[in-house]
C-alpha cells in the first residue's frame, strides 16, 4: 500500500495514458465526419448528375468503368454524427468539440468534489483518498500488494541502463498500439473482395479520424519489423543467446516469424493491385517449397486463385490467429526474462 | 558461469519507480510519435493503389521493403532454392544456440559476430537497394 501511496504521481501518469488511449478508442469509434456536401465535389459533366445519392440510384455497369466497380458506400438514413447537427444545423467539428470540452470539464470538477467527499465520508479521520480506500478493501481481501511489491521491487542491473536494451521493450509497446490501431481498423474494415477496397476509402474519407489510425497502423507495422530485427541483433552480437536463455532465443525467432507473416497477410488487406498481385507471387514461392508446396500454396490460397476467401483466411490469420499466437509467444518471452534476468555483457 | 546469480545493491537499480519512469517516458516519447504520424496521416492519408484486378497483371510486382532482399534474390537463382535457402537460414537462426555454446571468455567472439552481422546486413541493404530500384 507505501508504495502505492508513495508513487502516486507516476501512477497517475499510467492512468492519464491509458485514459488517452480509451478516449483516442472513443473518439475514432463514436461518428462519422460529415458527408460530405455535393457542392464540393462538382460533376465533370454537367448535363449528367453526379452527386451521391444518383450515383446510388444509377445502375452501376462495371463495363462503363475504366476498372472494377468503386461502390461510393450509400448515405446512411440517419444521421451519422449526433454531434455534429445541433438543432438540425451542421455544427461541424468546433462547436460540439467546444461543447464537450466545457461540460466534459465541469463534469470533471463534479466527479472530482464527489470523489473528495466520499473520501471523507465514512470516518472523517484520518483523510484517506477514495482510491486509496478501494485498492485497501481489495487489498484486505486478495492480497494484492504483496506479490506487487515483490514484482516492482526487482531489482534493475546498471548494465541494461542503455538505449540499446530498449529494443525490445519498443518493439512490444509497437504491439500494443498495432494492436488498439488494428482494432478500431477492424470495426470498419470489410474483409470480401467487394468491400475491402472502398470500405478502406471509407476509412480515410469519413470515418472520424480514421486516415490518422491507418498511418500510425501503417508505419508502427514498419516500425515494429525494424526494431524486431534490430532487438535480434543486439542479442545475438552480445550473445545473449547463450546458456541458460536459448528458449529465450527461439522464442524470439517465432515471434520474428509471426512478425513478418502479420506484414505479409496484413498486404493483402488493401486489396489492391499492389497487394494482390505481391500476394500472388508471394503464395506461389510458397508454392515452390519442395514436397509440400502445393499443400502451403492451397493452405495460403484457399484454392488455386487468390480470390475471396484467400482473403478471409489472411484477415482471419491477421486479426486472431496471430495476436493470439503474439500474447503466447511474448508473454513465455517476458516471463522467462523475468526468470533469469537480463544476460550480463562481458 | 561467467555472470553471478545474485548483484550487488550497489549494482542495480530499483525497478520501481526508477527504472518504471524511464520506460514510461519512453512510452510517451513514442505515443507523441505516433500522434505526430497520425496528424501527417491526417493531411496526407496513406492511401491506396487501384483497386485489385485479378485480369491485369501489373508490369513490376514488388513486395513490401522486407522481402524485397529475398524478392531480388528469387530473380537470379533457380525457385526452389530461393524458397530453401531462407528457410535453411532461418533453421540455422532457430537453433543457433545450440550449436554455439562456448560461453564468451573475451570479447573477440562479440567482434567476430558484429562483424559478420555486419556482413550480412550489408549483403541484406544492397539487396533491397538494387531491388527497390530495379
Amino acid at each position: 500500500m507505501t508504495i502505492l501511496r508513495r508513487h502516486r504521481r507516476l501512477l497517475s501518469l499510467a492512468a492519464m495514458l491509458l485514459a488517452a488511449a480509451i478516449l483516442l478508442l472513443a473518439a475514432t469509434s463514436s461518428g462519422e465526419a460529415n458527408p460530405p456536401d455535393a457542392e464540393a465535389m462538382p460533376p465533370p459533366d454537367s448535363t449528367e448528375d453526379f452527386t451521391r445519392s444518383a450515383l446510388l440510384r444509377r445502375e452501376i455497369a462495371p463495363a462503363e468503368r475504366s476498372g472494377p466497380a468503386v461502390v461510393i458506400p450509400p448515405k446512411p438514413e440517419r444521421d451519422p454524427c449526433l454531434h455534429c447537427h445541433i438543432g438540425g444545423e451542421d455544427k461541424g467539428l468546433w462547436t460540439p468539440l467546444a461543447r464537450w470540452t466545457l461540460f466534459g470539464g465541469l463534469g470533471l470538477v463534479f466527479a472530482f468534489g464527489v470523489y473528495r467527499s466520499a473520501s471523507a465520508w465514512i470516518t472523517r479521520t484520518p483523510w484517506k483518498p477514495l482510491t486509496l480506500r478501494t485498492a485497501e478493501w481489495v487489498d484486505e481481501r486478495y492480497d494484492i500488494s504483496g506479490p506487487l511489491s515483490k514484482a516492482l521491487s526487482k531489482p534493475v542491473p546498471r548494465f541494461a541502463l542503455r538505449w540499446w536494451y530498449c529494443l525490445g521493450g519498443i518493439t512490444a509497446f509497437l504491439f500494443v498500439m498495432q494492436a488498439a490501431t488494428g482494432i478500431m481498423l477492424a470495426f470498419y474494415y470489410k474483409p470480401t473482395p467487394e468491400a475491402a477496397y472502398t470500405s478502406i476509402q471509407f476509412i480515410e474519407s469519413e470515418v472520424r479520424f480514421g486516415a490518422a489510425v491507418r498511418a500510425i497502423h501503417h508505419w508502427a507495422a514498419n516500425g515494429m519489423i525494424l526494431m524486431c530485427t534490430a532487438h535480434m541483433l543486439r542479442v545475438f552480437i552480445m550473445g545473449a543467446y547463450k546458456k541458460p536463455r536459448e528458449l529465450n532465443w527461439i522464442s524470439g525467432v517465432f515471434l520474428l516469424v509471426i512478425t513478418l507473416v502479420f506484414g505479409f497477410t496484413g498486404y493483402l488487406l488493401a486489396w489492391d493491385q499492389r497487394a494482390f498481385w505481391a500476394t500472388t507471387v508471394g503464395t506461389e514461392i510458397a508454392g515452390s517449397i519442395p514436397i509440400i508446396g502445393d499443400l502451403a500454396l492451397v493452405f495460403l490460397r484457399v484454392g488455386w486463385d487468390v480470390a475471396a476467401l484467400t482473403l478471409s483466411r489472411f484477415y482471419g490469420l491477421h486479426v486472431i490467429v496471430l495476436p493470439i499466437a503474439t500474447l503466447a509467444f511474448m508473454g513465455a518471452h517476458f516471463l522467462m526474462i523475468r526468470r533469469l534476468g537480463i544476460a550480463k555483457p562481458l | 558461469m561467467p555472470e553471478s546469480k545474485t548483484l550487488d545493491q550497489q549494482d542495480t537499480i530499483p525497478f520501481y519507480p526508477d527504472h518504471a519512469s524511464t520506460e514510461i517516458k519512453v512510452m510517451v516519447a513514442m505515443t507523441v510519435i505516433a500522434v505526430i504520424i497520425g496528424v501527417i496521416g491526417l493531411l496526407d492519408p496513406v492511401g491506396l493503389g487501384p483497386p485489385a484486378d485479378p485480369m491485369d497483371t501489373p508490369a513490376h510486382v514488388k513486395p513490401e521493403w522486407y522481402f524485397l532482399a529475398l524478392y531480388q534474390l528469387l530473380k537470379y537463382i533457380p525457385k526452389t532454392a530461393g524458397v530453401i535457402i531462407p528457410i535453411v537460414l532461418l533453421g540455422l537462426i532457430m537453433f543457433w544456440p545450440f550449436l554455439d555454446r562456448k560461453p564468451d571468455a573475451s570479447r573477440r567472439p562479440q567482434r567476430v559476430r558484429f562483424a559478420v552481422i555486419a556482413a550480412g546486413m550489408l549483403i541484406l541493404i544492397a539487396l533491397t537497394i538494387w531491388g527497390e530500384v530495379s
